[in-house]
């Protein structure tokens, strides 16, 4: 399933949900925020939300920052 | 009312108490390691984290998992590289979402030359997040001004700069400062410039409720000595603040001993 992951075009074998979508990404178990189209999915949602082609996903993590 | 608790001496910034007086960053370490130490050695109860898109390639280095397993520390997510208002409320928000915790250090700075704020922008974001509930905390120019207008529209601190951020050029808005010092009802925070712990004695003393630092501590020699000698300032110059500075003179000295009849007289 063809996806727009952090802008770019990203092949995606597993989408089921978005939970198996990071572990497919290897980053299962981070704690990563998920906005799917522009809405922010809740972690606890993660394994209940399903994707669609051409969904547009951005994984946001915290860096170090002042 | 909320700008300190005479009895512990603890402050109070949107509802939450905190005894620390430093407040601190967590960029620019060398690792993680360090960064911790340096954390708490600081014993800053309140911590500043970025947000980034996560690489393609997911990184292992993870600066942030160990800082999330101390007790006592609240993390306060900045909204680093957004450009205006909207972009600041949309990292906002996805700040909350990962670090559990309302508090927000609004930071929208479109000139990477000066990285001064966009007070306009800044403005715009701070009001709508504090209508969300967000523990709004502003990193503005140091204006008496904007300062006014921040707190009327429900932030919950003012942070205005000291000087440019990792400039380490120190209080250089110290004039400004005391002009915000003087109206502000919230606590007023200074936050980047700092190089030196003397500076941040200063800003405690003349009433600052608190100071942030980053580049002062991750860029200096020894980062984890640096952050205990911050910490000590920060008391010093607090502990200073309130047992009251003397009066200044003008351009004559006072003498702290009898100067009349050196030896001649007995002592009054």
């Amino acid at each position: 399933m063809k996806l727009i992951v952090n802008g770019e075009a990203y092949e995606a074998k597993r989408h089921e949900s978005v939970s198996a979508l990071l572990e497919e990404m290897g980053i299962g178990g981070r704690p990563v925020v998920v906005v799917l189209n522009d809405e922010v999915i809740p972690s606890s949602s993660r394994s209940a939300c399903g994707l669609r082609e051409g969904d547009c996903v951005e994984l946001f993590r915290l860096v170090g920052g002042g | 009312m909320e700008r300190q608790d005479k009895a512990q001496d603890a402050w109070v910034v949107g509802g939450h108490r905190f005894s620390s007086r430093l407040l601190m960053g967590t960029g620019k370490f060398q690792d993680a390691e360090t960064m911790v130490r340096a954390v708490l050695a600081s014993r800053a109860q309140i911590v500043t984290v970025a947000l980034r898109r996560v690489g393609r390639i997911p990184r292992e280095d993870d600066m942030l998992g160990p800082l999330g397993e101390l007790k006592g520390i609240t993390l306060m997510p900045n909204t680093s590289g957004a450009r205006n208002a909207s972009e600041a409320i949309r990292a906002a928000r996805l700040g909350r979402e990962l670090c559990g915790s309302p508090f927000v250090k609004v930071e929208i700075h479109p000139n990477p030359h000066h990285l001064m704020p966009d007070p306009i922008e800044t403005f715009e974001a701070a009001k709508i997040l504090a209508a969300e509930g967000f523990v709004v905390m502003p990193y503005m120019p140091a204006d008496p001004v904007l300062a006014k207008r921040l707190e009327d529209v429900g932030c919950a601190s003012l942070m205005p700069l000291g000087s440019a951020i990792g400039s380490g050029r120190g209080l250089a808005t110290v004039e400004m400062l005391r002009l915000i010092l003087r109206d502000a009802r919230i606590p007023v925070i200074v936050d980047a410039g700092l190089r030196s712990p003397s500076e941040a004695a200063a800003a405690l003393e003349m009433g600052c409720d608190a100071v942030l630092v980053n580049s002062a501590v991750a860029a200096a020699g020894d980062p984890v000595a640096m952050a205990a000698a911050f910490a000590q300032a920060v008391k010093a110059g607090r502990d200073a603040h309130r047992a009251g500075l003397m009066p200044q003179g003008g351009g004559t000295a006072l003498a702290t001993s009898p100067l009349t009849a050196f030896l001649s007289e007995e002592g009054q």
